[in-house]
């Protein structure tokens, strides 16, 4: 049948012209050629090196755990306790209150950037990580309140009245069994919290001092001025850490089913 | 009403929501209130001339100016020291009326020169005696103004204060908003084209088929912007891998101009919206029967009138979520734009922070930015309401 | 007076403007097992929510041995809650579910250990204490929360549809199981349930509920054979309900003319008066047809001719349709190996007087 050949080729296509973008990053992390360029001449960690060694980028490195890692405790935090309250139906204003949540991924990022850049230098916060840190908190909040609002709702109403039937006070309902079932969810939103905080550029260009430089912004600066295959190593880390830790999720969310067992 | 549960219970959810809430405000109505006051306030001459905002009441606005003001005004430069400050004032008068650059460094310096007493202004430079400049001066002290909103649409207020287009030559902005739109509705429309066969194609598809479909839309989604955007410039740079495969195949004699254009920005932009695209309406055909192509079928309808008659108007809620949620991100685009588009191609992201970082003009930058947002959050307002009303009638 | 365990004393419960239990009065008394039974939205569910203390009642009383617990929370009501789809918790293994309200009391592991292993014993599931809840049946994870509820001796156990979503086998099963265990242990049960048969089954008294209200209270029998209210009549079991009015009122006997012109003498005449509208309660079993017309001789007082409109073989008897006068029509059950009364044919359906009851 042509037609069902024409359909699977282009589903082929489609399915290449998605994925081949990513996948042409990879080896070009291993050149050691000067450009960015196919064919590769040879097998070389040159790129990694400098990486790791040439002080831009250590530092860059560097600040990119430190904000990413603070972002994720902040937005971690807020997001948990404010899915925790709109999960009881707030009177009228519970919609109100999750709509102003999400808003942030809606923003664009440059008018949220110069709101931000003239705020923080009012209030003396400007060109330091505190500043990187609030403003990645800002857009990585609502993925820490899909995620968990998703996985608070997937519990039970009367399993935590079961727990307090039982004998469970207010506090030991939460900490024994509404806690541990939302974890999954928590996890997940923490991982996303650091990938949008990793990912960010539009904000950084704007509240980022020389000195809070991240990874993703030392990037977008080498593409714009002086294409080197470090980007594409600088990726390779990229993709690879946010499979890392996507990896650690599952393997956590696995070992407690198997605990289970 | 009785109730058992006690006051911390009652407001357990309002202590819960409030940390964020706070920070929210704080951190994100704030600073975007912030850009709404930068984009109507205008105190940039105000803020260093105040003696002179004192007794600019006084003054008709038409005769030549009396002693008082003059002398008011030398007082007010005397006092400015802050050369940023100083410079800001003498590009904001300027704005207004050409020819105060000039005009000012020479008062300036005349102003360092006599420490005391008056200056005649008048016999320092004859433009002193003309009341549109004077003028100018008094305009610009109130704290408000609409000229960057204005502005922001190609529009300006002339000397009668009534709104009237800008002089062609200084008309920029509303191409650029409308090359925003015209570059998202393009990016949107090709998404629709490619994304929805594909979300149908998916929903067919079954076993392994089906889970490479899926896994072809989900890793672009959760693979970085910025990656994503790198591996667009590394393919459609001239010795990149598109123009030599084709230069390999001789399809092409030289190297085609994929990259710091159009082509190269609508290329990456619609392969970073894809996603967005084909999940909503993947997520409505999953809803719909499957036997209700074959029941068209049967009731003899040919497969591209059930297709019409059915599945796309059944489907349509999908492709609606699809292209708002697509078209929305684009408009705000800035990443994609910067590094794979060329002079002509940059959004009004790329204008704004243009005006923000490298000429300082802040209420220019704040005005666009305005505009952007307002743009946004009407398209945010038709989607909410309609994914409330797929939900509701879900 | 007796030993109530527990007392509802005018308890009402609105939600805004919409009253779901009104002014309910209940006593139910130590080691008894009592049935809430009624159609959903009833008001049966709220109720026991509310004893649970997962609902706070709007007014009135609720007295656990003599003490208001109207404003106790429910983690320190000391009742064992079964729910209908068992709410177990899914992140714990079978013995962590039936180990957590001993924890909770603070029991030293020596002996959560033996009280868990007694438990999951008595529910026949003791080997399969390290499982999760996920990798059990329904039928198990039903005993798993019967143990979890009943392993801290709960003064009460209250159980909210428990068995609505097991199968038929399975249910009948389980409710034998629960019956014998409430014998076995002296348990005070309060069971929701719109099942009627489950509640005849298992209870020692039924509540019917009816629209936030109490319609009748008894035992199996009385709701059965005395139902107070054309609603009782009608919700549990089958019934034939046939309007009429009183004729004559005799002692021990009233005479009645039913709607489509047929006269019947009933059992007992107390609250009756001539000329009373009233219906009649005839339940299907206790309807006997012989063939043609009545003619009275060797039959007793009630005798109803009609007509045979349908009769089916349901494998332990035979239901027959009969179509009276005046539209009325009735539904009879045979014993399965009666002759099968033909289509159209004439028949007559009698009763004797104790057979039917008369519902003002």
């Amino acid at each position: 049948m042509p037609a069902k050949t024409l359909q699977w080729l282009f589903g082929a296509l489609m399915a290449a012209f998605l994925i081949v973008p990513l996948l042409v990053m990879m080896p070009l992390a291993f050149t050691s050629s000067l450009l960015l360029v196919y064919p590769i001449p040879s097998f070389s960690f040159r790129w990694f090196v400098e990486l790791f060694t040439l002080p831009v980028w250590q530092r860059a490195i560097v600040n990119s755990l430190i904000i990413g890692f603070g972002t994720t405790a902040l937005a971690t935090v807020l997001g948990v306790l404010a899915a925790l309250g709109l999960r009881r139906r707030l009177p009228m204003i519970g919609g109100v209150i999750r709509t102003l949540f999400m808003l942030p991924m809606v923003v664009p990022a440059v008018v949220l950037g110069i709101g931000m850049q003239i705020l923080l230098a009012r209030i003396g916060l400007a060109n330091t990580h505190l500043a990187v840190i609030i403003a990645h908190t800002v857009v990585a909040v609502p993925f820490v309140i899909v995620s968990v609002s998703g996985s608070l709702a997937g519990i039970d109403r009367r399993v935590e009245l079961a727990a307090a039937s039982l004998g469970a006070s207010p506090q030991r309902v939460f900490g024994k069994v509404t806690l541990p079932l939302a974890m999954p969810g928590i996890l997940t939103g923490a991982v996303l919290a650091f990938a949008t905080s990793l990912d960010e550029v539009v904000l950084t260009l704007f509240v980022a001092g020389p000195n809070q430089r991240t990874l993703a912004r030392q990037m977008f600066s080498t593409i714009r001025d002086n294409i080197s295959p470090a980007i594409a190593a600088a990726a390779f880390l990229f993709i690879f850490g946010t499979l890392l830790l996507a990896a650690v999720v599952l393997i956590v969310r696995r070992k407690k089913e198997v605990a289970a067992i | 009403m009785m109730s058992g549960k006690s006051f911390l219970q009652k407001s357990g959810p309002f202590l819960l929501v409030a940390p964020l809430f706070l920070f929210i405000c704080l951190f994100f109505i704030w600073p975007l209130g912030s850009v709404l006051t930068q984009s109507v306030s205008d105190n940039a001459v105000a803020r260093l001339l105040p003696e002179t905002a004192k007794v600019a009441s006084s003054w008709d606005g038409e005769s030549a100016p009396g002693e008082d003001l003059q002398a008011a005004f030398v007082t007010d430069l005397r006092a400015a020291t802050d050369e940023q400050a100083v410079g800001d004032m003498v590009r904001r008068l300027n704005s207004a009326q050409s020819g105060f650059r000039t005009l000012m460094s020479k008062t300036l310096r005349a102003v360092q020169e006599t420490p005391e007493g008056l200056i005649d202004l008048v016999a320092l430079d004859r433009k002193w005696s003309q009341p549109q400049y004077w003028k100018a001066i008094t305009d610009a002290l109130s704290p408000t103004t609409d000229r960057y909103l204005l502005a922001a649409v190609d529009l300006m207020r002339n000397d009668a204060g009534e709104i009237v287009s800008q002089p062609p030559e200084q008309t920029i902005n509303v191409a650029i908003f409308g090359r925003t739109f015209w570059i998202s509705a393009t990016v949107t429309i090709f998404c629709v084209l490619l994304g929805y066969p594909y979300a149908l194609l998916i929903t067919v598809a079954t076993g392994w088929k089906k889970q490479a479909l899926l896994a072809a839309v989900l890793l672009p989604l959760w693979t970085s912007l910025l990656v994503r955007t790198a591996a667009w410039f590394i393919l459609l740079q001239e010795q990149g891998l598109i123009n030599s495969a084709l230069m390999d195949l001789n399809i092409i004699a030289g190297p085609l101009a994929l990259i710091f254009n159009r082509t190269g920005v609508i290329i990456a932009m619609t392969h970073v919206s894809l996603p967005m695209m084909v999940l909503p309406i993947y997520s409505v055909l999953l809803t719909i029967p499957k036997n209700l192509m074959p029941a068209a079928a049967s009731l003899g309808a040919h497969p591209l009138r059930a297709f019409v008659r059915v599945l796309l108007p059944l489907s349509f809620g999908g492709i609606a979520a699809g292209s708002l949620l697509v078209f929305m991100s684009a408009i705000g685009y800035y990443i994609t734009p910067a590094l794979i588009g060329g002079a002509g191609d940059q959004m009004i992201s790329s204008f704004i922070a243009f005006h923000a970082q490298n000429s300082g003009n802040w209420g220019m930058a704040s005005a666009l930015g305005i505009v952007l947002l307002v743009v946004t959050i009407i398209l945010y307002a038709v989607y909410d309401r309609l994914a409330t009303q797929r939900e509701r009638s879900a | 007076m007796a030993e109530f365990r527990i007392r509802f004393d005018g308890v009402s419960k609105y939600y805004g403007q919409q009253c779901v239990v009104d002014k309910l009065r209940l006593d139910i008394e130590k080691g008894e097992f009592v049935s809430l039974l009624g159609p959903s939205g009833s008001g049966k569910t709220t109720l026991l929510m509310m004893l649970a203390g997962f609902e706070t009642a709007t007014e009135g009383q609720i007295l656990v041995d003599g003490y208001r617990v109207n404003d106790v929370p429910s983690h320190k009501r000391d009742m064992g809650v079964v729910f209908q789809n068992y709410a177990l918790f899914p992140h714990m293994t079978v013995g962590a579910n039936v180990a957590f309200p001993l924890q909770m009391r603070g029991i030293s592991r020596a002996e959560i250990a033996n009280r868990v292993k007694t438990a999951l014993d008595m529910v026949q599931l003791g080997a399969l204490s390290e499982r999760k809840p996920s990798q059990l049946s329904g039928g198990q994870q039903q005993r798993v929360a019967l143990a979890r509820a009943l392993v801290f001796e709960p003064r009460v156990v209250l159980m909210d549809e428990p068995l609505g979503a097991l199968d038929k086998n399975l249910r009948e099963q389980m409710q034998l199981d629960i019956r014998a265990l409430h014998q076995r242990l002296g348990l005070t049960i309060v069971f929701v349930t719109h099942d009627q048969g489950e509640a005849l089954t298992m209870s020692d008294r039924i509540a019917v509920f009816n629209k936030g209200k109490i319609e009748q209270i008894g035992t199996p029998r009385q709701v059965y054979d005395e139902p107070a209210t054309r609603f009782v009549a009608e919700f549990i079991g089958e019934t034939n309900l046939i309007d009429g009015t009183v004729e004559t009122v005799e002692p021990a006997s009233a005479v009645i003319r039913l709607n489509g012109g047929d006269v019947v003498r009933v059992a007992g005449s107390g609250g009756l008066a001539a000329g009373q509208g009233v219906s009649v309660s005839l339940r299907p079993e206790r309807l006997s047809l012989t063939d043609g017309l009545s003619n009275n001789a060797g039959l007793p007082d009630n005798a109803i001719s009609a007509i045979v409109t349908d009769c089916v073989y349901q494998g332990d008897h035979l239901r027959v349709q009969l179509a009276g006068p005046a539209d009325a029509s009735y539904v009879v059950r045979l014993d399965r190996r009666s002759p099968e009364p033909q289509r159209g044919a004439q028949v007559t359906a009698f009763f004797s007087p104790e057979d039917c009851k008369v519902i003002a």
